[in-house]
């Protein structure tokens, strides 16, 4: 039997199964007959690191209306009326920049106003907004290279000329949001796919549903690149084809 | 674990109330469709595909099961990721919510790896501000993971598969190490019970559904001309 | 809420000790290896792999009523000791406590089958806190790693009840590598260990049968 139990030791030990407890076995288990374990369907891998959160930008959509306030209280200024859907009839798109307990201690969210002055911000009841979601992407519009420029975890990935405003109805700078793509509509004017921003004109106040900036196509692509619009951003109807496959609804905008 | 036991869960730990009122509030929502959103199906883990054919030999109530498991998966993996990008946590929960996250995340992985085109999408989820701040985060981590460790031990008798059963197992109990970490670092005692008691698929189902973390995804994209400056 | 434990029906055609001897020829265990020649007879093995049974169950009951017996020895030892403090000796009252309830449970289901109590020299383990720690972290991945390994050996219904065990075992272990300031969870899947590697395991940490 001491043979037996010591081959046994033997054989089991030779490399069935990784276990770093793989020591001398007791003979007398009476264990034999049992199968080993099978292989696992799902083979897990190594734990899955977040890469850094430098180029995340997280953006929501207004759940319920309200009011957007100065510093997280009812009882600071309200700075802008939020409703649930943006003029283009598509949910009302905000990108989150922070949240903080208020003095009534629900939790508040600083968020990007799509109000004038440009770059306004302001806080709401985090009940207010619906599901967080992040992009890695960054539009970067520079209206003196006339280029707009998207990036991903900080790689530039698409670039290509654009119009903006001209001086009467200059495009505005600053930091804005992609909040909606428009399709479906027969206007060669704006070319196949219209995305709605948060920018406004800052002269075009009285422009219905409120002198949003959109960046779409032309049908005059000749006039690109220059500084012939109403404010919009205008790429040439194949390179916005080509920017709606990477750039995703909530990506920043920075506007130079 | 049922619901009035879920609820009791939650009143137990919920010291400011935090998680009570977030309950209130989903309970107050309508059901209204909001202007682009479509609430059909929102909330519920009833999957609206069962498999019709098999993802690597599996049967079809394995794939099933393993669709069900994930839903799970992604609700944990969306809920680390989105604590860890707020940068609200600190100390030791900032680092479990690191690690944890990251497991679940692999779990994830995995789980798509072998299941591929049979595998359900990732629903969106509105943590409702449990993401955002530390104690409503360990609050909330404690549930999901209790959760996570009965709803694995229901489903494991009813696998077919032996392979499936075998990684079930190895991540059940990774989930029972997950919540005790997490009840640690709440303050309660990591182990309760000398037993821990499944949770079947249909209670699993009223209180992920209870909390309203699952939500219809936003439609951002619109017809009709667009009134751009231009 | 009580445990029901199984069920188990008496096994007339294997008793222990030629359980025993089967293991001892080597037959089983080594899923790669088709037959071993021993002491001039080849054993198929075959013959000798199981499915799921009630007389299986009873055998991989054995096993884990060793763990727990280990487990209860190893705790109510160490509280006896006196060097536990604070947190440390709270863990090891609770996991005390459950493994009493784990014990009464298998031994309940094994009924005059059930093997008898190891012998135990823990030695270090139960003198110091670190040493203590270390030891309760080995001793519950242990049982997580062996309780794992058996599920598919199984029997459903035994499976559910081992299910309901293992995953208090792991927090068991989670709680003391958190108290060890060790990270809780390192790993994010469980390796299952073999029972003659459970075995094994119990058989270094003092644990003779």
């Amino acid at each position: 039997m001491a043979l037996a139990a010591a081959a046994l030791a033997g054989l089991l030990s030779a490399g069935l199964g990784a276990s770093h407890r793989d020591k001398q076995m007791t003979a007398s288990t009476g264990l034999g007959g049992l199968r080993a374990s099978p292989t696992p369907a799902l083979r897990i891998g190594r734990p899955q690191r977040l890469s850094s959160g430098r180029y995340v930008s997280r953006w929501t959509v207004v759940r319920r209306p309200t009011l957007a306030h100065a510093r997280p209280s009812v009882r600071s200024a309200a700075v802008a009326e939020l409703a649930t859907s943006a003029p283009e009839g598509t949910p009302n798109l905000l990108t989150v920049l922070r949240a903080r307990p208020g003095a009534d201690r629900r939790l508040w969210v600083e968020v990007r106003l799509p109000t004038l002055p440009n770059g306004s911000v302001g806080w709401v009841p985090r009940q207010s907004l619906g599901p967080y979601q992040a992009v890695e992407t960054h539009l970067v519009v520079d209206r003196t290279r006339l280029r707009a420029s998207l990036y991903r975890a900080g790689r530039m990935v698409f670039s290509a000329p654009v119009g903006v405003g001209t001086d009467a109805w200059p495009t505005p700078a600053g930091e804005f949001t992609v909040r909606s793509q428009l399709t479906r509509y027969a206007s060669p004017f704006y070319g196949p796919i219209a995305f709605g921003t948060t920018a406004r004109s800052a002269v075009l106040t009285d422009w219905p549903d409120g002198g949003f900036v959109g960046i779409h196509g032309t049908n005059a692509p000749e006039l690109l690149p220059g500084h012939v619009s109403h404010g919009c951003i205008r790429l040439r109807n194949g390179d916005l084809l080509r920017l709606a496959r990477v750039m995703p609804i909530g990506t920043p905008v920075t506007i130079r | 674990m049922s619901t009035e036991s879920f609820d009791r869960f939650l009143t137990a730990v919920d010291r400011d109330g935090a998680l009570a009122e977030t309950r209130a509030r989903a309970e107050t929502t309508t059901r209204r469709g909001l202007l682009g959103w479509t609430l059909a199906g929102a909330g519920t883990l009833v999957l609206a595909r069962t498999a019709d054919a098999r993802a690597a030999g599996l049967s079809a109530s394995d794939v099933d099961i393993l669709n069900y498991a994930l839903v799970l998966e992604y609700l944990q993996s969306s809920f680390y990721t989105e604590a860890e990008r707020s940068g609200a946590l600190t100390g030791k929960t900032a680092t479990a919510a690191r690690v944890v996250g990251a497991t679940e995340r692999a779990h994830v992985k995995a789980f798509l790896d072998l299941l591929k085109s049979q595998a359900v999408k990732r629903p969106t989820f509105d943590f409702q501000g449990t993401t955002e701040q530390q104690r409503p985060f360990l609050k909330t981590a404690v549930a999901l993971e209790d959760l996570a460790v009965a709803a694995y031990k229901g489903q494991a008798p009813k696998l077919k598969s032996n392979a499936v059963l075998a990684a079930a197992v190895g991540i059940h109990s990774v989930e029972a190490r997950h919540a005790a970490w997490m009840r640690a670092l709440f303050g309660i005692t990591p182990a309760v019970n000398a037993f821990d008691k499944p949770a079947s698929r249909s209670s699993v189902n009223g209180i992920v559904t209870s909390t309203h973390f699952i939500v219809a995804k936003p439609k951002m994209r619109g017809r009709g001309k667009p009134s751009f400056t231009g | 809420m009580r445990l029901t434990a199984p069920e188990v029906e008496h096994c007339e055609h294997a008793s222990e000790g030629s359980l025993s001897r089967r293991a001892l020829i080597g037959a089983g265990a080594l899923g790669a290896i088709a037959s071993v020649p021993l002491a001039g007879r080849v054993f198929r093995l075959g013959d000798a792999l199981g499915s799921p049974s009630k007389a299986q169950d009873v055998k991989i009951l054995q096993l884990v009523l060793q763990v727990e017996y280990t487990q209860v020895a190893f705790y109510s030892q160490a509280l006896a000791h006196g060097a536990l403090e604070g947190e440390l000796r709270d863990f090891a009252r609770t996991a005390l406590a459950h493994e009493r309830q784990h014990l009464a449970a298998v031994r309940n289901a094994l009924g005059a089958k059930a093997g008898g109590k190891p012998t135990f020299d823990f030695g270090a383990r139960i003198r110091s806190p670190k040493a203590f720690m270390r030891a309760a972290i080995d001793l519950e991945d242990t049982a997580v790693a062996g309780y794992n390994g058996q599920a598919a050996n199984l029997t459903k219904g035994t499976l559910a009840v081992a299910a309901e065990i293992v995953s208090v075992e792991a927090r068991h272990a989670a709680w003391v590598r958190a108290i060890a300031g060790e990270v809780a969870a390192p790993d994010a899947v469980d390796q299952p260990m073999s029972a003659q590697q459970a075995a094994a395991g119990l058989h270094a940490l003092g644990v003779s049968s």
